[in-house]
């Protein structure tokens, strides 16, 4: 190994471009054009090392002499000036990875650069993977086993490298190494072993198998199992292999699960499409990093949606579905826990005779705004999470138990008041006691809490239409959302626009208390409908917290209620005792988030007269898959009225449990009631953001996904077509 | 007084109570709706920002015509290989000449490499015989950062309605290395080309290459 100059700024370049021109015997025109390489290459070097501007670059042999026919590591090395760095093979946002072009004699040849693994190199907003200090690149030399022994090897490489501070300097220098052959290997010098010692650290350790990438709304997710990986690691950083999988520069998130690691990444200008590998670097508590090249396999999504849309989802011209959508407003008036609230709140029109024909329009244009601001802000909310990449549909309010127990506690409360056993005051009045009460404002708040009450019901029942809606452009979604909010509204509009309408409503007198009783009967309907819910999601211990609450509520305003009418003192006490009921409700009420986690069996299954369904999990659905085992897919929500109705009526039919047994057809079924990102993520493969889904995978073809209403004829039919479809 | 006809001031807990629901879920919202990259197929992030002359170039003003957006640092030796052998300079007179719009962008932060006054900008434009419609001062990287340009060069071109078409490199040589230059496949006149017959873009999106963007 000889050293030809320590050093090579400007002078020294020059020189040795002259002695290199001189060395090949070049006449004096090649040299002047080698001038303009000079020019652009400024700090182009000879020597082995090499010293340029911002690197000292070094070629090491691990072996000298070597033994023909045994192939021979060679190191290079590049020690980077403090602050400066270069690049691992995939940059990240900006850079450019080290090449080597080789000039080696016939016969002799060197395999690729390998890459240690890189470190995360901020830059402003940007990010880079790349070195600091040190890069050490192994490559491989294979040497003929015929080279004859004794006749040294020159080797020369020229290496491009970019390093950059703040700034980016192109570098290069040619490298060169003569080693020496014998029929024994030499020992490698102490600093040398060093170095290849410290590059195979830097080595990934080995492959990890089964990971699998997957597109979930707004981002990816890496999964890999955690098998193999050893201890837990306090840091976790993946590398792509290409450039446009992922955003360098954003934070990967990750988590360990009982048998797997799950990393949230950004995805990339090029998500769909790049190579999905990478390597994984994992910091252990010792501070030791590890690192493992990552084969993930893409799973299903990416390739899924067009298909599925034909099918299921006819495209909907706009008008047809702000029509349908101002449809399904209207029905909803007649849900029982809208229908109540609505019925006491006609009726109080028909008993304000002193009203004018303008104060009324007022009332109903006012009552609409209320239910269109409150739909617009809702519609606001769920995009914005979903823009954030959050997995949610429309029913998603009923995913988090605290809602579910507050609303419960809303149609307890509502339920007392029509069944006057409490009195609410002011604008709730206005609402629940027959009164137009507040003006404008009272209207405009009695719209916004027809919309609140209404939400619970439209979930159930229109979940996966909005759903769709939800994944259309913004002001697509707006508008559809906003027209059911008009159907909402629509009939006490028209009621309160129509002067003629409102004389034909029936005098007011006893009767108007006697429905306004019974109608208290729906509310606590509702409300034990959501305590069903609630069970499921929170297991007897959410139940009995929001047992307590109610309790606690109704002594409040039972107490509120009994001292209304005595002395102030009293009142105090009545009126302190309803806030204390009602602030321990609501505390009992969020402390439901941290009840027990939902209970996947629970749900809708019950004694079940058709097939037995298994939980489902990506990893049963893969395996029967590979096992080339049909599959049946029912994701589901015990909030979900659809998709218990369609269990009942098709699923749990004899004829279909039936074809299911003869086709020795798995069933898994998908608990959405709670939240859950893998059946989020299973939903979102299909271009939906709600249940129900029923997909079925008939043995070796392609999904099929079935209608959101199923009769036993529609399942029968799906599974029998498949059948007869060509393998 | 009868108590019956007494006026009971009572609470009325349940509006507030909905109103902080209502809140709370709202900031929720907000707190997850993170700024989204641009997507090519997607209209194009707006811009409004004052050229070297102070002349304001507003995204919206440009509707109907094709507008290339190249961000720049003269000292980054990626932008040096393009302007040096003169690439860059003939790709912004034939664009320009077919009557497209071409901004370079510079978003260098004051005190990074390639932050200029607009005298400077002028300057370089003077020195290295570029010839682009205009030249950005984007000190601030809000542009930038709009438009997620990463690289100098980096390259956006949006078609006559406002719709991202093309992001990514000039061409498919990723060197610094103007030796390069003959040969490489520019993807800025490509995608220009496509755009011009009504064609799908061969290469829509590519990956950036040069210095980072020193916001």
């Amino acid at each position: 190994m000889h050293l030809f100059r320590p050093r090579a700024p400007g002078g020294a370049v020059l020189c040795s471009v002259l002695r290199d021109a001189l060395r090949s015997g070049c006449s004096l025109a090649a040299w002047a054009m080698a001038w303009p390489a000079l020019l652009l290459a400024p700090l182009l070097a000879w020597g082995n090392p090499v010293s340029t501007e911002n690197v000292t670059a070094h070629l090491l042999a691990e072996h000298n002499p070597t033994v023909p026919g045994q192939p021979l590591e060679l190191l290079l090395s590049l020690t980077i000036r403090p602050g400066w760095h270069t690049y691992w093979r995939n940059p990240g946002d900006s850079g450019e990875a080290p090449r080597i072009d080789w000039t080696l004699p016939p016969g002799v040849s060197a395999g690729a650069l390998q890459f240690p693994a890189p470190a995360l190199i901020r830059v402003g907003p940007l990010a880079n993977f790349g070195y600091s200090g040190r890069a050490l690149h192994p490559v491989r030399l294979s040497i003929p086993a015929d080279w004859p022994l004794g006749e040294p090897i020159p080797v020369r490489a020229q290496a491009h490298w970019l390093v950059c501070e703040e700034h980016c300097v192109p570098e290069s220098a040619v490298l060169e190494l003569t080693l020496n052959t014998a029929a024994a290997a030499g020992p490698s010098d102490p600093q040398a072993q060093e170095a290849f010692a410290q590059a195979r650290a830097g080595l990934p350790v080995g492959t990890l198998a089964g990971a699998t990438l997957t597109p979930t709304p707004g981002g990816l997710r890496l999964s890999l199992p955690r098998a193999g990986l050893g201890e837990a690691p306090t840091a976790v950083r993946f590398f792509p292999w290409s450039w446009g999988l992922i955003e360098p520069a954003a934070d990967q998130p990750w988590r360990l699960a009982a048998d797997r690691l799950e990393l949230d990444l950004t995805p990339g200008e090029t998500a769909g499409t790049a190579d999905p590998g990478g390597l994984l670097t994992l910091t252990g508590a010792d501070g030791a990093v590890r690192s493992f090249e990552v084969d993930a396999t893409r799973v299903l999504p990416a390739q899924t949606p067009p298909r599925i849309t034909a099918p299921s989802a006819p495209a909907l011209g706009l008008p047809l579905a702000l029509g349908l959508a101002f449809l399904g407003g209207l029905i909803l008036n007649l849900m029982p826990c809208v229908f109540p609230v609505l019925a006491i709140k006609a009726l109080s029109l028909a008993g304000q005779g002193g009203l004018s024909a303008r104060q009324r329009g007022a009332h109903g244009l006012a009552y609409t705004a209320g239910v269109l601001v409150f739909f617009a802000a809702l519609t606001a909310v769920l995009l914005a999470v979903r823009a954030g990449g959050t997995a949610i549909g429309w029913g998603f309010q009923l995913q988090y138990p605290p809602f579910v127990a507050i609303m419960a506690y809303v149609f307890l409360v509502l339920g007392l008041s029509l069944a006057g056993a409490v009195t609410l005051g002011g604008r709730l009045m206005g609402l629940a006691g027959g009164q137009v009460g507040g003006g404008s404002a009272g209207a405009f708040g009695t719209g916004a809490l027809a919309a609140l009450v209404a939400a619970p019901c439209t979930a159930p029942f229109m979940g996966a239409a909005l759903g769709y809606a939800l994944t259309l452009a913004w002001p697509l979604a707006l508008a559809i959302l906003l027209a059911l909010g008009l159907g909402l509204a629509a009939p006490f509009l028209a009621l309160s626009l129509t002067p003629g309408l409102a004389r034909r409503l029936p005098r007011p007198g006893a009767w108007m208390e006697h429905l306004k009783q019974l109608l208290a009967f729906p509310m606590f309907a509702t409300a034990a409908w959501l305590l069903w819910v609630l069970s499921v999601q929170t297991g007897p211990a959410g139940l009995a917290l929001v047992l307590a609450g109610m309790l606690a509520a109704s002594f409040g305003l039972w107490a509120r209620e009994r001292t209304a009418m005595a002395g102030r003192s009293w009142r105090r006490v009545g009126e302190g005792a309803a806030l204390a009921g009602l602030a321990a409700a609501l505390w009992l009420g969020f402390a439901t988030a941290g009840s027990p986690t939902p209970q996947q069996s629970a749900a809708p299954a019950a004694p079940q007269a058709g097939l037995a369904a298994q939980p489902y999990t990506p990893a049963r659905l893969t395996q029967a898959r590979t096992q080339g085992r049909p599959v049946f897919v029912n994701m589901t929500a015990a909030w979900c009225i659809t998709c218990l109705v369609n269990e009942r009526v098709a699923l749990r039919a004899t004829s279909v449990a039936a074809a299911f047994r003869a086709a020795d057809l798995l069933y898994l079924k998908g608990d959405w009631t709670g939240r859950d990102p893998q059946i989020g993520d299973y939903l979102a493969g299909f271009g939906r953001t709600g249940v129900p889904l029923y997909v079925y995978y008939p043995a070796g073809g392609e999904p099929r996904v079935l209608p959101q209403i199923l009769t036993p004829a529609s399942v029968l039919a799906a599974l029998g077509s498949a059948v007869g479809a060509p393998r | 007084m009868t108590h019956t006809d007494q006026p009971v001031r009572q609470p009325r807990p349940l509006v507030p109570v909905m109103l902080a629901l209502l809140g709370a879920l709202m900031t929720w919202g907000l707190a997850w709706g993170a700024a989204q990259a641009p997507q090519v197929g997607q209209p194009a992030p707006p811009f409004a920002i004052a050229d070297t002359a102070g002349k304001t170039w507003n995204l919206a003003d440009l509707k109907g015509k094709t507008v290339i957006l190249e961000w720049t640092n003269d000292g980054c030796p990626y932008v040096r290989k393009h302007y040096g052998g003169g690439n860059m300079q003939a790709l912004q007179r034939e664009a320009t000449a077919a009557g497209k719009v071409w901004l370079t962008v510079i978003s260098s932060a004051p005190g990074n490499q390639g932050h200029v006054t607009a005298a400077a900008a002028d300057q370089l434009t003077a020195e290295r015989k570029a010839a682009p419609s205009a030249v950005l001062l984007d000190p601030t990287g809000t542009m930038g950062r709009a438009y997620g340009a990463k690289t100098t060069p980096h390259l956006f071109v949006i078609d006559p309605a406002g719709t991202l078409v093309y992001m990514g490199a000039i061409d498919d040589r990723p060197s610094s290395d103007p030796a390069d230059l003959p040969g490489a496949r520019n993807y800025v006149r490509a995608a220009l080309a496509d755009l011009a017959a009504g064609r799908p873009l061969a290469d829509a999106v590519t990956r950036p290459y040069g210095c980072s963007v020193k916001y």
